[in-house]
């Protein structure tokens, strides 16, 4: 007698429907309507004139390739301190893991808000930085490291580095430490160890790190502001400028359009790369 | 019976009760005053509220504490339906909640205290209920010579050591307009402001995103002059902060503060009373000692203790020594100045 047994190997669509739900209200629909203000043009008619006002203009161009290059180096930055410090922490035993993992930790459970006013004592003219300087003799004047950019992608690097390092621990805790025996064992030193297996099985980590850390950098409005001063201009900054200063919402919404594709390619583009640089280390 | 699909909705319904406390409450909102952050905040809560209060029999009143833009944006945004019964504005985001239609007039043939007030505050669309004043503020520790004009800010010896606002705030906008009028501008002509912020340069060390931003930037040693807001710099001399303020030469640039009633507000004979009790001798008087040493607006208050010191003795001191702006003229013009102070004040 054939009784059909229910299948356990999948799930009623239904299940997911609660949150697909919440999403269409909270997610999808805000989206629509911000695509939909920004088809508004300037004498009210529906059009692409507010795209076209910001796509043709050099200088908005320029604050989105700014702000999408700021992304990039904080990412460079979050990925060369941050890997071999994931290293150390997932091939350390005992309590030098359990020390790293709380110092990635802690910060997280710090607000942005007061990272960054940390990052204001450090960076200031009579900061940390430049007094411990100017006491070993090394510079006469202070140096200008707050409204200054290099200050700013150190102190969003620090502010984002556990997106970084948390998804890089957790890739490279998956290898087994069998293959770096083994690799060593064929022949192969340290640098070829690393090149050829460490970092093609860590990849995936890499690059959920790189995206998320990218994403945090150029939408991080808090730290941009307040490190980088009211004349160095950002995507976040200028479109809260363009909605709340001028309360020009149609074109800001153009805006935010824009950067979310800018955004969006830019990750793509990550995947793409893990998946060739995959490609290139299986061979 | 207790079964589990009852169980689920109570859940769910108190949830959401929780979550929006309006839908099952729609019909007695309290009254909502929307003021400024900070400091505004708690003079207001220690000073306006219980007079408030005492007025109406302890209605319930709320404070939500913002900026004058995000204020409009929210009000503009449920026009028939506003969250916000009281709304406090610079001049400039005065008269765009008037442009947009936000704005209700104030019932001023039954003000009580209303013909009290400095005529420049005597605005039939919200009364001023009090001013925001902007001089030079410098670090006495650094700075031995105190500024006395606006001018000082491009003296050689402080290369390095000015801090500005963008003009996102009405402190850069009116600062920028101030220095236009020096060199030969005015509210309708801003380029001699443009071409002096461009000798400014090599002053600077800091444009702000604003105000508090610039304010913290002493704290720091950052910045040793700029243009300050009276009541943000007292707030950091309370702290211990060698931070002092003067009015420069060319008169204190002053921002009346109106307080108007929200369009469509259900709350209204109360949000006329809360104005009325704002611009009242009394909570004035007492909202201009310290700590909070709000700048009176009503006549009746006397000029003591630091205002009366580095401000004015009295009102008609005050109208001597302060500069009003025309911000019907610069706010035609705000948004295109935003825009080339973004592309021209690069450091």
């Amino acid at each position: 007698m054939a009784v059909a047994l229910p299948d356990v190997t999948t799930y009623p669509l239904r299940l997911a429907s609660p949150l697909a739900l919440f999403f269409a209200a909270f997610f999808a629909a805000p989206l629509v309507a911000l695509l939909g203000l920004s088809l508004q043009g300037p004498d009210g008619h529906l059009g692409l004139s507010q795209y076209a006002a910001f796509l043709s203009d050099g200088f908005s161009l320029g604050v989105l390739l700014g702000t999408l290059w700021l992304g990039l180096k904080v990412t460079a930055a979050c990925l060369v301190l941050g890997l071999p410090l994931a290293l150390v922490a997932t091939r350390a035993g005992g309590w030098v893991r359990g020390v790293i993992i709380l110092a990635v930790l802690t910060p997280l459970l710090t607000s942005v808000v007061i990272r960054t006013f940390a990052w204001i004592v450090i960076l200031g003219r009579q900061g940390v930085v430049n007094s411990l300087l100017s006491s070993l003799g090394l510079i006469e004047t202070p140096l200008r490291m707050l409204y200054a950019e290099g200050g700013l992608v150190a102190a969003l690097a620090q502010v984002q580095m556990p997106l970084m390092v948390l998804p890089l621990m957790t890739a490279l805790s998956r290898i087994d430490p069998s293959l770096w025996d083994a690799s060593e064992a064929l022949g192969a030193g340290r640098w070829r160890t690393f090149v050829r297996v460490t970092l093609p099985l860590c990849l995936p980590g890499l690059i959920a790190g790189a995206v998320l850390t990218f994403a945090a950098a150029i939408s991080g409005f808090i730290t941009q502001s307040l490190i980088g001063g009211g004349q160095m201009l950002f995507m976040p900054g200028y479109i809260y400028q363009q909605a709340i200063a001028l309360q020009n919402w149609p074109f800001a919404a153009a805006m935010s359009v824009v950067f979310l594709v800018a955004v969006l390619a830019v990750v793509l583009a990550f995947n793409a790369l893990g998946r060739l640089a995959r490609g290139y280390a299986q061979t | 019976m207790l079964d589990r699909r009852t169980l689920l909705t109570t859940a769910l319904s108190l949830g959401a009760m929780e979550l929006f406390p309006g839908l099952s409450f729609a019909q007695a909102r309290p009254l909502v005053f929307a003021t400024f952050t900070g400091s505004w905040e708690e003079a207001h809560k220690a000073v306006l509220v219980p007079a408030f209060r005492k007025e109406t029999n302890n209605a319930p009143i709320v404070l939500d504490p913002m900026l004058s833009v995000d204020q409009i944006a929210k009000v503009s945004a449920a026009k028939s339906n506003p969250p916000i019964d009281v709304m406090l504005h610079d001049p400039g985001p005065a008269l765009t909640a008037l442009a947009q239609d936000l704005v209700e007039p104030f019932p001023v043939e039954r003000s009580a205290a209303f013909k009290d007030l400095i005529p420049d505050a005597q605005d039939p669309n919200g009364p001023a209920a009090f001013f925001q004043v902007v001089g030079l503020t410098y670090n006495p520790d650094t700075v031995k010579t105190p500024p006395t004009s606006w001018a000082d800010l491009w003296r050689p010896e402080y290369k390095g050591r000015v801090g500005i606002t963008n003009m996102n705030s009405t402190l850069g906008t009116g600062f920028m307009v101030e220095i236009a009028k020096m060199h030969g501008g005015s509210e309708s002509n801003i380029d001699p402001a443009f071409k002096a912020m461009e000798q400014l340069k090599p002053n600077l060390s800091a444009v702000a995103a604003n105000p508090g931003a610039l304010a913290t930037l002493f704290q720091q040693g950052q910045v040793d002059i700029s243009p300050g807001n009276f009541n943000a710099i007292q707030i950091l001399k309370a702290k211990g902060v060698p931070v002092e303020f003067v009015a420069p030469k060319e008169g204190a640039i002053a921002f009346k503060t109106l307080i108007q009633i929200v369009k469509n507000s259900p709350n209204r004979e109360l949000a006329f009373k809360l104005i009325e009790a704002a611009i009242s001798e009394p909570v004035q008087t007492r909202l201009m000692q310290a700590p909070y040493l709000v700048v009176p607006t009503n006549t009746k208050v006397k000029m003591t203790g630091e205002i009366a010191r580095v401000l004015a003795k009295d009102t008609d001191d005050l109208k001597k020594k302060f500069v009003f702006q025309d911000w019907k003229t610069i706010n035609a013009q705000r948004p295109a100045w935003i825009e080339r102070f973004n592309r021209e004040i690069k450091l």
